[in-house]
């Protein structure tokens, strides 16, 4: 079981107009791992992860989703298998317009058909996952950003998703929010779940990531244990920025 | 740069289709003449009239209910009795009569219409049934001023626009310069504050105004007109031969019993009555049809404005080219065009191939213009939803359909209700352009009113203020559903 492939990348390439953002880049995930990506800003690092569930479509190369290539089926089919896989954003992106159970029902409801008490029970459920229940009535604009986030993340599981992709979950928070967020998604790791993390937390990545890899300039430069990539670096562009960053720390 | 190219080439195509269906519908219809056998076969004879043009045909308020009396109406109904008919009466615009005939909105119109040559090309006459001649209204105060027209030369004369004083006027009074306006009591009310100097009127006209306002005065006109010029003859479509037969008929008969001077009598009588009670409250009855029917237009016109901008919007987002396109011709077009010609294509133009009724016509005009308007408001209403929005729909799996819905337009029309708001208090206003097909809403009213009381200031306040009501209640209405809207979010 714990060698199933749930993602396979393969030769995958993404050029906005004349700029390679994504160069040839090769990856395997497989069922409760979790993967920390990190680098350098620009590395290409978000455009990846958004490839992986065709919010950006490649330029070249395939995306393995339990199989199927997900560069190669039509709208329709694209989306039955995007509903499978859970994305929580930097910037959130809870639907103003619903109160927090509003927004964790919607897709149970409209695309998995499930009743409104079924949902409201998963809902209800996640929420205390995430520890927000007593927020179920109340709108997004009265939530800090960690709870923002954290409702995100609930409503991402409500899908009950095969793997979660997380975009830089952390950068728009306030630092004293920043451990909240982190808490629940650890908790998601240990309980098994798949996951792709784009991060600048490196405690976090060195802590719960099965796999670390480091992207810069559209390449995926190096891939290891976390012990590894970070006490023992190969690449010169990996040994670089992590020496910086923790010179920073 | 192809592209709009490509969009004018689109219009210019929809366009000429239109028009190719109405006109060949237009020269089908005026084949045979069955004119009167059609009128006797529906049983009614449909005149058309503007009545704003005391005494020939003007509205009184008679225990609370209006109605069109006159000499012409009495003409009318003479004619209607002699064909064992019953008569209709429509009314529009003075411009609008011939044009109402030609599309066959009504048989006959009528309204002290002068048989000039120019007319006889595009319209047949009956005989002429009345022969009144050419006179001038001027302020008493100018008495001395304008002793006879010859006095005139260089003078500002008003008249009214598409009759025969405004070509005479032009025409015989040397270095005049000639102001024209729609309505004869719009004309009375500037001679009366002086931007124009005299009024060139039909003489029955004149006397009753004379007669009713002792600061107005008549001189003749003293024009050497044959009796084409000076003579009223009722107007048919062209072909209409067998229906102008059978009402020379009648009109031979009134002459022979000189009916025109107890027609005169009686709508003078009518004009006696109508000046004792001139105070706006008099009146009330008018102004409320006039709020209920602009109130009618609005809502309707709102309504399917929204839904016919909410399908041109979502058109604007489709993958199909050519969908795109005609969101965009339609779009462009109705904005390219004023209402008032929409407002009269729709009525005169589509009324060739189906008769629609004025009120419905006038709703479905401003309902399609103000649809492209609200289209562009909510186009950028969908634009002002962050991208993120649809990223986090499409990512939970969301259908295009349930992520419009559900997600991006309630945002959409949070944010562009201000938006929204000032195009339904816009088209509060600008309904009342309707008022030239007939339609009797609120500007259409206050134009009865002003013929009716002779009083040209009071019923513009009193028709102002009832505008203001309106929008300013609807600006209350919109401001606590804003609130609403951002408690929610």
């Amino acid at each position: 079981m714990q060698d199933k492939k749930i993602l396979e990348v393969k030769h995958l390439s993404k050029k906005f107009g004349q700029t390679d953002v994504l160069k040839d880049i090769d990856g395997t995930v497989k069922s409760g791992q979790v993967i920390c990506v990190i680098g350098p800003s620009g590395a290409g690092k978000s455009t990846f992860l958004r490839c992986l569930n065709l919010l950006e479509k490649p330029t070249s190369g395939e995306v393995n989703f339990e199989g199927t290539d997900l560069t190669n089926v039509d709208d329709k089919h694209l989306v039955n298998l995007r509903e499978r896989m859970g994305m929580v954003f930097q910037s959130f992106n809870l639907f103003p317009n619903m109160t927090v159970l509003e927004n964790l029902k919607l897709a149970p409801v409209r695309v998995k058909h499930l009743s409104d008490e079924e949902a409201e029970k998963t809902a209800m459920h996640l929420l205390g996952l995430v520890g927000l229940k007593e927020k179920a009535h109340v709108y997004p604009s009265s939530l800090s950003g960690g709870q923002q986030q954290r409702v995100a993340i609930a409503r991402a599981l409500a899908m009950n998703p095969e793997v979660m992709l997380f975009d830089e979950p952390t950068s728009a928070l306030d630092p004293e929010m920043v451990g909240e967020v982190l808490e629940v998604m650890q908790k998601l790791a240990n309980e098994g779940m798949t996951m792709v993390v784009v991060t600048h937390e490196m405690g976090f990545a060195k802590e719960v990531a099965d796999e670390v890899w480091f992207m810069a300039d559209g390449y995926i430069l190096e891939k290891g244990k976390p012990e590894e990539l970070f006490d023992n670096p190969q690449n010169e562009r990996a040994k670089d920025f992590i020496g910086k960053i923790i010179q920073n720390v | 740069m192809k592209k709009s190219i490509k969009a004018i080439i689109q219009v210019i195509i929809m366009i000429t289709a239109l028009f190719t269906l109405t006109a060949w519908q237009a020269s089908s219809a005026s084949a045979a003449d069955n004119s009167l056998q059609r009128v006797k076969q529906r049983g009614e004879l449909i005149m058309v009239t503007s009545p704003d043009y005391p005494p020939y045909e003007f509205q009184v308020n008679k225990g609370g209910k209006s109605r069109i009396v006159g000499m012409d109406i009495d003409v009318a109904k003479k004619v209607a009795r002699d064909l064992h008919v019953k008569l209709v009466i429509k009314s529009m615009n003075f411009d609008s009569l011939l044009v109402a005939i030609q599309t066959g909105k009504a048989d006959m119109a009528i309204g002290g219409i002068n048989p000039t040559a120019t007319r006889r090309q595009s319209v047949d006459f009956s005989k002429i049934y009345y022969s009144g001649g050419q006179s001038f209204l001027i302020n008493s105060s100018d008495v001395n001023k304008y002793k006879s027209v010859k006095n005139l030369k260089g003078a500002t004369i008003g008249a009214q626009t598409g009759t025969l004083q405004y070509g005479l006027a032009k025409k015989k009074i040397p270095n005049s310069t000639v102001k024209g306006m729609d309505k004869s009591t719009d004309l009375v009310l500037a001679l009366k504050t002086h931007k124009i100097d005299a009024l060139g009127i039909e003489k029955p006209s004149a006397e009753a105004y004379v007669k009713n306002d002792p600061s107005l005065k008549m001189i003749s006109s003293g024009y050497h007109l044959n009796k084409n010029e000076v003579g009223a003859a009722i107007a048919f479509k062209k072909g209409s031969n067998s229906l102008v037969n059978a009402v020379n008929k009648s009109i031979d008969q009134i002459k022979q019993q000189h009916l025109t001077d107890q027609y005169l009598a009686s709508a003078g009588k009518y004009m006696k009555v109508n000046t004792v009670n001139t105070s706006m409250w008099h009146y009330w009855t008018y102004f409320a049809k006039g709020v209920e029917f602009t109130i009618l237009i609005s809502i309707v016109a709102t309504f399917f404005g929204v839904l016919i901008g909410v399908v041109l919007a979502l058109m604007r987002f489709s993958k199909q080219k050519w969908i795109r396109g005609l969101a965009i011709s339609y779009t462009e077009f109705i904005r390219g065009t004023p209402l008032m010609v929409q407002v009269m294509f729709v009525y005169f133009g589509i009324g060739v191939v189906v008769n629609i009724p004025a009120l419905i016509s006038g709703m479905i005009a401003v309902s399609l213009n103000s649809g492209a308007y609200v289209a562009e408001i909510i186009r950028g209403g969908i634009n002002s939803v962050a991208k993120g929005q649809t990223e986090a729909a499409e990512s939970l799996g969301l259908s295009k359909s349930d992520m419009m819905r559900f997600v991006v337009l309630p945002q959409a029309f949070k944010n562009i209700w201000p938006a929204l708001g000032n195009e339904f208090i816009s088209l509060i206003k600008e309904s009342s352009i309707v008022s030239i097909i007939g339609v009797t809403d609120l500007i259409y009213q206050l134009n009865i009113v002003r013929a009716d009381t002779y009083r040209g200031v009071i019923p513009i306040f009193v028709a102002m203020v009832l505008y203001f009501i309106m929008t300013f209640a609807l600006t209350r209405l919109l401001n606590h559903y804003e609130g609403k809207m951002k408690h929610a979010g």
